[in-house]
């Protein structure tokens, strides 16, 4: 008996190809992509692809042209000329990871051995490639005005202090520091002092990072889950029959289609509401810092989500098909997307996927209300992409529908 | 005419559930649907209820062209579902209340309607407990209002009973036989012919998609040319005895030599058959009736039975 019935049962799971593909494929993509992100696509290369840095050179002198031109060969940064104030405000919308801006009296300093102005502005909400650029920077730096500032400091030094001393034994010294391991090297290269800024001024309106990092990233994540459930009550209605009895009335297919989506829509942006008022309340995200933002990215990413969770179940035939497919693909576009690994710890490649994911935008989006403090001109593009995302799946979710709403009567 | 169908087919990939069949049914009428599962009844309600479009042939319904008309045509008719279709968390006042906002019917009329069907159905009592603690009769009976709310003129029933008890069954025949003294048009498809005896005015027989015979139950019975007869075992019948039996009827004897079969009108020649065994001397040991019913002409009509 028992195998009679396993028999059964297999077959059942196997005449249903969609179910048997999600079973073996989905997990197959999913170990590919948490490998591909974490650990590379396993061809041992490590090669890094070089980061973006903008550069200001306000100082506009022959030494500064000089450091730009050096830092231009440097593989593993790719250098944009902008002036200060349009690359602080790219570096500010989360476009650049920071500007290094080479300040008035640059050339001066390095002649004189006085401290170098020269400020690295960058976003705080991409540490770990701010941490290798920082790295980066700070050796080819030394190389290229490090030894000369230093240089001029010493020799202004010794003139000082020792007027009478050698100039072989002055060159002993320089050589010495050329090397770069004496000891004397290493202190002045510590002291030579790039200047970091954060471009963001971190006060008590501003979100705690990983906070911001916490609620938007699961608040999406979870919301896309609760979405898809919802949804999935369509197919509750076909096992049911209310759906075909629902067809019998003078509705129309979209009918049903819109008003589920609208009860999906109402309660998603229930669900973020709950969410963000919740993280305010118990961890203090500053949610009235820009109320209408707020209210505009939680109508956005909600109608987003909605049309999302509508599309998956457009797609779906059984309730079976749903949980299969929605688990997967919440999963992947959380993953992609940000919600369950911050972005900036992910490789740049995978940061350029992200882009496909509705959970990218709205955690950009409500960064950008948080971390940012960008206005909602500023923030009008990511809203436009949620808005435009919504659209389209909602497009598409109708015509699966209208095509498949027999199907599924009759499934 | 209410309804008339003519020529109408209806494939699904290699099967063809429905295949070239017309009918016409008059207003005020109760036609069945006979068939086994699977002979395209359900399908041909589905047709004539707008969700289904067919691949060939006309639906007229009350005189609109449904492919032409199909809104207006779901005004006109009512759909009970094979399946109980309603929502199981919801009490049965708000489930009538919500099948019957989708007829935009205004609020203060629907209530009043919503109170007289769970009167008609006996359920008003019931009216604010949840479906999901009903017993199967009594959704089964809140299906049905579920589609007289917008008060059709025609009602389609396809195989409302199934799983029902036999006190409930009676109920829900005492509400179709009601919506019909009320003028509904009723269209009843079941594969059990007893329900189709008691109920229809009109039947048609499907099977295999195709209209086999309709007409009345009499017309149908013509048509199969399956007669009534009578068994009867006799304690002992001599060759002589037989032979005046034979001047009376015509008789059919099988192997058991004691055992006649006589072709005849039950109701009207039953007494004048007992009367001639006891002037031949024949002392009955045992008798059968056979009566002509829908399973049999369904049966001559098909070759196969109707729960087959």
């Amino acid at each position: 008996m028992i195998l009679t019935i396993l028999k059964k049962d297999l077959k059942l799971f196997f005449s249903d190809k969609k179910a048997v593909l999600l079973t073996f494929l989905m997990p197959i993509l999913l170990i590919s992509l948490f490998a591909f992100a974490f650990g590379g696509t396993g061809n041992n290369s490590n090669k890094k692809k070089p980061i973006q840095l903008l550069i200001s050179d306000v100082d506009n002198s022959i030494d500064s042209k000089s450091v730009v031109s050096k830092l231009g060969e440097i593989n593993e940064i790719i250098l944009i000329p902008k002036n200060e104030e349009e690359a602080t405000n790219l570096v500010i919308k989360g476009k650049y990871v920071g500007v290094l801006i080479l300040k008035k009296g640059f050339q001066d300093s390095l002649k004189t051995g006085t401290s170098l102005p020269m400020e690295l502005k960058y976003d705080a909400a991409r540490q770990i490639e701010m941490g290798m650029l920082q790295s980066v920077l700070v050796q080819n730096l030394m190389s290229s005005i490090g030894q000369k500032s230093i240089k001029a400091k010493m020799n202004s030094y010794f003139d000082q202090n020792f007027a009478g001393i050698p100039n072989n034994v002055k060159e002993k010294i320089f050589s010495d520091m050329d090397s770069g391991n004496g000891v004397i090297a290493k202190t002045m290269n510590s002291k030579m002092g790039l200047k970091m800024t954060s471009v963001i001024k971190e006060d008590t309106s501003t979100g705690n990072l990983g906070l911001i990092q916490a609620v938007a990233g699961t608040a999406i994540m979870m919301l896309l889950f609760s979405i898809a459930g919802i949804g999935g009550g369509l197919l509750d209605e076909k096992d049911a029959g209310t759906l075909k009895r629902l067809m019998y009335s003078p509705l129309k297919a979209t009918d049903i289609l819109f008003g589920k989506m609208g009860a999906a829509l109402i309660l998603a942006i229930l669900q973020l509401v709950v969410m963000f008022v919740f993280s305010w309340l118990v961890f203090g995200l500053p949610i009235f810092k820009d109320i209408t933002a707020l209210v505009l990215m939680i109508l956005a990413t909600a109608f987003a989500v909605s049309s999302f969770g509508m599309f998956l179940v457009a797609i779906a035939k059984t309730r079976q098909q749903l949980q299969g497919l929605s688990t997967i693909v919440i999963l992947v576009m959380s993953a992609v997307g940000g919600s369950m690994i911050p972005l900036f710890v992910m490789p740049p490649i995978m940061q350029k996927i992200a882009v496909v994911s509705v959970n990218y935008w709205g955690i950009q989006g409500f960064y950008d209300i948080f971390w940012r403090n960008l206005s909602i001109i500023d923030m009008l593009p990511k809203i436009a992409v949620l808005v435009g995302i919504g659209l389209i799946m909602t497009l598409i979710s109708v015509q699966l529908f209208k095509k498949n709403i027999l199907k599924l009567i009759y499934a | 005419m209410m309804i008339q169908v003519t020529n109408l087919s209806k494939s699904f990939e290699a099967v063809q559930a429905v295949n070239g069949i017309s009918f016409s049914i008059e207003k005020g009428e109760v036609f069945g649907l006979l068939g086994p599962n699977g002979a395209g009844k359900s399908t041909t309600i589905n047709m004539m209820s707008t969700i289904l479009k067919s691949d060939q042939g006309r639906i007229y319904i009350d005189g609109n062209n449904l492919n032409e008309s199909k809104n207006s045509c779901k005004h006109l008719i009512g759909v009970v579902p094979q399946e109980i279709s309603l929502y199981e968390e919801f009490s049965a006042y708000d489930n009538l209340l919500f099948w019957g906002s989708l007829y935009k019917v205004p609020i203060k009329e629907l209530k009043q309607r919503i109170a007289h069907l769970l009167d008609l159905i006996g359920l008003t009592d019931r009216k604010n407990h949840l479906i999901k603690t009903f017993s199967g009769g009594m959704k089964r009976r809140i299906n049905i209002a579920a589609a007289l709310l917008h008060q059709p003129k025609i009602l389609f029933l396809d195989e409302p009973t199934v799983g029902v008890d036999p006190h409930s069954r009676n109920r829900i025949f005492e509400i179709i036989e009601t919506l019909n003294k009320q003028g509904i048009t009723i269209v009843y498809t079941t594969h059990y012919m007893e329900e189709v005896e008691r109920l229809c005015n009109r039947i048609a027989i499907i099977d295999a998609g195709e209209i086999i015979a309709q007409g009345t139950q009499a017309e149908l019975q013509k048509m199969s040319d399956v007669k009534e007869s009578v068994e009867i075992t006799f304690n002992a019948m001599s060759l002589d005895q037989k032979e005046k039996l034979q001047e009376f009827f015509s008789l059919t004897i099988n192997s058991n030599p004691n055992k006649v079969i006589i072709e005849c009108d039950v109701n009207t020649e039953l007494s004048k058959i007992i009367s001639a065994c006891n002037t031949c001397g024949l002392i009955i040991e045992d008798l059968h009736l056979k009566k002509v019913n829908l399973e049999t002409i369904f049966l001559s009509l098909t070759g196969k039975k109707l729960r087959d």
